[in-house]
């Protein structure tokens, strides 16, 4: 199959006929290097990856600048740890967020943010998880302000004070 | 007649065996191997498009018990970080205390590292919550999480 056939110089016949004799129709079987090669090929074409891990991208301010927000500008997310979700403006009552699982919750959440950001445009979202919540809770909160092209976020920690105004302590 | 023709049939496979070789060559020089993990993470996933960056990275990784660890993917930033016995080390696990220290060091030492998030989908939001509050404090405002895409 994969041989080199080296019998080109067959018609070049030198002083050393008896050696030179023997090359004619010389050849190597190639298979196995092949098959090896071939065997790599395999390996590193599974191996390989070719995609790099996706990231997200987090703007916080500086922990030392204070911002003075106008409080009908202020729209405050707070997320419990067994994933409700309750918004309300500057110091209106907390409204929880209808949706019957997680992610029926999350839809509800992006048509609000979008209405109420486009009926305010100034309006900065404050969002509050609770610390006993899951991790994934906040990238798929983080992950519905970015589809929806809410820039203007920040992330504060919850307090005993906001537990105690959404009802959870 | 036809059966005849077939005796001592021969296929030249010179052209497949050289693709071949120009295939493996190909995924050898671009193949880069999965970078090993300190601890094994579970990505939560998102829609966000942006890659990691290759280089110049500094990765906090946080498992889903809770502990933190600390990698930059320079093996020399590694050894004047945390030692040379540390230096082929995937990661070392750091106290939050010590992270703030650590991460400013790193900093004086290669301005140009971008930090990243790297956390279990199913740790506790506390512990994401202190290591943000440690990157505000040192002024780092700007830092990515890693997630899976979305599909």
């Amino acid at each position: 199959m994969a041989d080199v056939d080296l019998s080109q110089s067959k018609g070049k016949q030198k002083h050393g006929k008896r050696k030179k004799s023997k090359r004619v129709g010389f050849r190597i079987d190639m298979t196995p290097m092949v098959d090896v090669a071939f065997l790599l090929l395999t390996f590193f074409m599974l191996t390989t990856t070719m995609n790099r891990p996706q990231t997200m991208e987090i703007n916080l301010p500086p922990s030392d600048t204070k911002a003075e927000v106008a409080e009908s500008n202020l729209l405050t997310l707070r997320i419990t740890d067994d994933f409700r979700i309750f918004w309300n403006i500057g110091t209106e009552k907390p409204n929880a967020v209808d949706g019957g699982d997680k992610k029926a919750k999350l839809i509800n959440l992006g048509k609000l943010l979008k209405g109420r950001n486009s009926a305010n445009p100034k309006l900065i979202t404050l969002v509050k998880v609770d610390g006993k919540a899951k991790y994934i809770d906040m990238v798929d909160i983080m992950d519905e302000l970015n589809i929806n092209d809410i820039s203007r976020f920040s992330l504060a920690p919850m307090l005993d004070d906001d537990k105690k105004i959404i009802g959870t302590l | 007649m036809s059966k005849t023709k077939r005796v001592g049939f021969k296929l030249d496979m010179t052209p497949m065996v050289d693709v071949g070789f120009l295939l493996l060559t190909f995924f050898m020089l671009t193949t880069q191997f999965k970078p090993v993990d300190v601890a094994e993470i579970v990505l939560p996933s998102s829609h966000s498009a942006f890659k990691l960056p290759d280089a110049d990275v500094m990765i906090v990784t946080v498992d889903k018990e809770g502990n933190v660890y600390l990698n930059v993917d320079s093996q020399n930033l590694r050894a004047q970080l945390f030692g040379e016995q540390n230096k082929l080390k995937a990661g070392v696990q750091v106290q939050l205390n010590e992270l703030g220290g650590l991460l400013r060091q790193a900093r004086i030492r290669n301005p140009k590292l971008r930090t990243v998030i790297k956390a279990d989908k199913e740790s506790e939001y506390q512990i994401i919550q202190s290591v943000m509050e440690t990157l505000q404090r040192e002024n780092i405002t700007r830092f990515n999480l890693v997630t899976d895409l979305e599909r």
